[in-house]
């Protein structure tokens, strides 16, 4: 049990309130590669986003695939899901074209809410995007994409409509400019990857202490005795968190991918 | 001052600039949700676009508390 809960390996029951690791930042370590292949270095983080991957790939097989005249209920869901992202999110946020951002706006959002939702999978207990890499990865795809449609739709005006505004004073232009260029092409990748890695990382942090502390406090009872008492609060709260992260999980599945319909959006009708 | 005692020092300060991050997102958060359940309330065939919104509203707003999330574990 201690080996599996990395953070609270060394706690003084006797003396400590809470178990928190010595020192936090040894969360965000790498972990020791169990094999390599080839230079590629496979960890658990690893091998949980292949199994994310495999688990997207599964519920769009088998929720959409033809031949039931009649669609079963999990048909429906996935269905119901894919519809959802498809009107709601790309048509509904992009506009009639948007229809062409939807497959990628579905991969983004199946594959993050798959991986948030290892966050609260019981023996997982993982959030694969609290690993700043897979957060990172997919916001600099949405600014591969949004840059390149901006070009692609407005040409070189995309640029000298960000940098020299037509419709500001123009005393004021160059300071907008600089604004909405560092906010555009600096800061919207970064606050996108980092709202989601901030708030897996908080989730999972919170989950670990307070469960951890929890069940290490009750189950060494037999040491310090009424002492154990500390752990049933820990766990409490832990168990209110834990919900609370089911819907943090969905919520920011959904806002990862609302807010890349809404950056390309901005490229597509730049004057709105 | 020992390394140990400036240590405990910037962790306590680190505390401190995140509560202090947490601030404004938490106000702005306040107003983006009521203006929303007021726009909700008084336009109710408009409440999806106005939920849309509304979640648009926080996730730019969070963004700031989260960044002092972030800090607080880098300082």
């Amino acid at each position: 049990m201690e080996s599996v809960i990395l953070a609270a390996s060394e706690c003084d029951v006797s003396e400590e309130i809470i178990c928190a690791p010595k020192d936090v930042l040894e969360l965000f370590f790498f972990e020791d590669a169990l094999f390599t292949i080839g230079g590629f270095n496979f960890t658990r983080t690893v091998f949980l986003i292949f199994l994310a991957m495999f688990i997207v790939l599964g519920l769009l097989y088998f929720g959409l695939r033809k031949g039931e005249k009649v669609p079963s209920k999990f048909a429906a869901a996935i269905e119901s899901l894919v519809t959802f992202v498809k009107e709601d999110i790309a048509i509904g946020i992009i506009g009639p074209e948007g229809v062409k951002y939807a497959p990628y706006l579905l991969a983004v959002f199946m594959f993050v809410i798959v991986g948030n939702l290892f966050e609260v999978t019981p023996l997982i207990n993982f959030p694969i995007t609290s690993r700043m890499a897979i957060p990172l990865f997919i916001s600099l795809v949405t600014w591969v994409i949004f840059v390149f449609v901006g070009f692609k739709k407005n040409g070189i005006s995309y640029l000298t409509g960000l940098i020299w505004p037509k419709s500001v004073p123009i005393a004021l232009r160059w300071l907008v400019g600089i604004i909405e260029f560092v906010s555009t092409f600096l800061l919207r990748p970064v606050t996108l990857a980092v709202r989601l890695f901030a708030n897996l990382v908080a989730g999972h942090l919170m989950l670990t202490l307070l469960l951890a502390s929890g069940w290490i406090f009750i189950s060494s009872v037999g040491d310090i005795g009424a002492r154990a008492i500390i752990g049933l609060p820990w766990f409490v709260f832990g168990l209110g968190i834990y919900l609370f992260e089911i819907v943090v999980a969905v919520l920011q599945a959904y806002i990862i991918t609302l807010l890349s319909a809404v950056y390309v959006q901005t490229s597509v009708h730049p004057e709105h | 001052m020992t390394p140990e005692a400036a240590d405990v020092l910037k962790g306590a300060i680190a505390l401190v600039g995140y509560g202090l991050a947490a601030v404004g997102p938490g106000i702005g958060i306040g107003i983006v949700v009521g203006n929303a359940i007021q726009a909700m309330a008084r336009q109710p065939e408009a409440a999806g676009m106005a939920r849309t919104t509304m979640f648009l509203g926080i996730a730019f707003t969070e963004a700031l508390a989260l960044i002092g999330f972030v800090l607080f574990f880098i300082a």
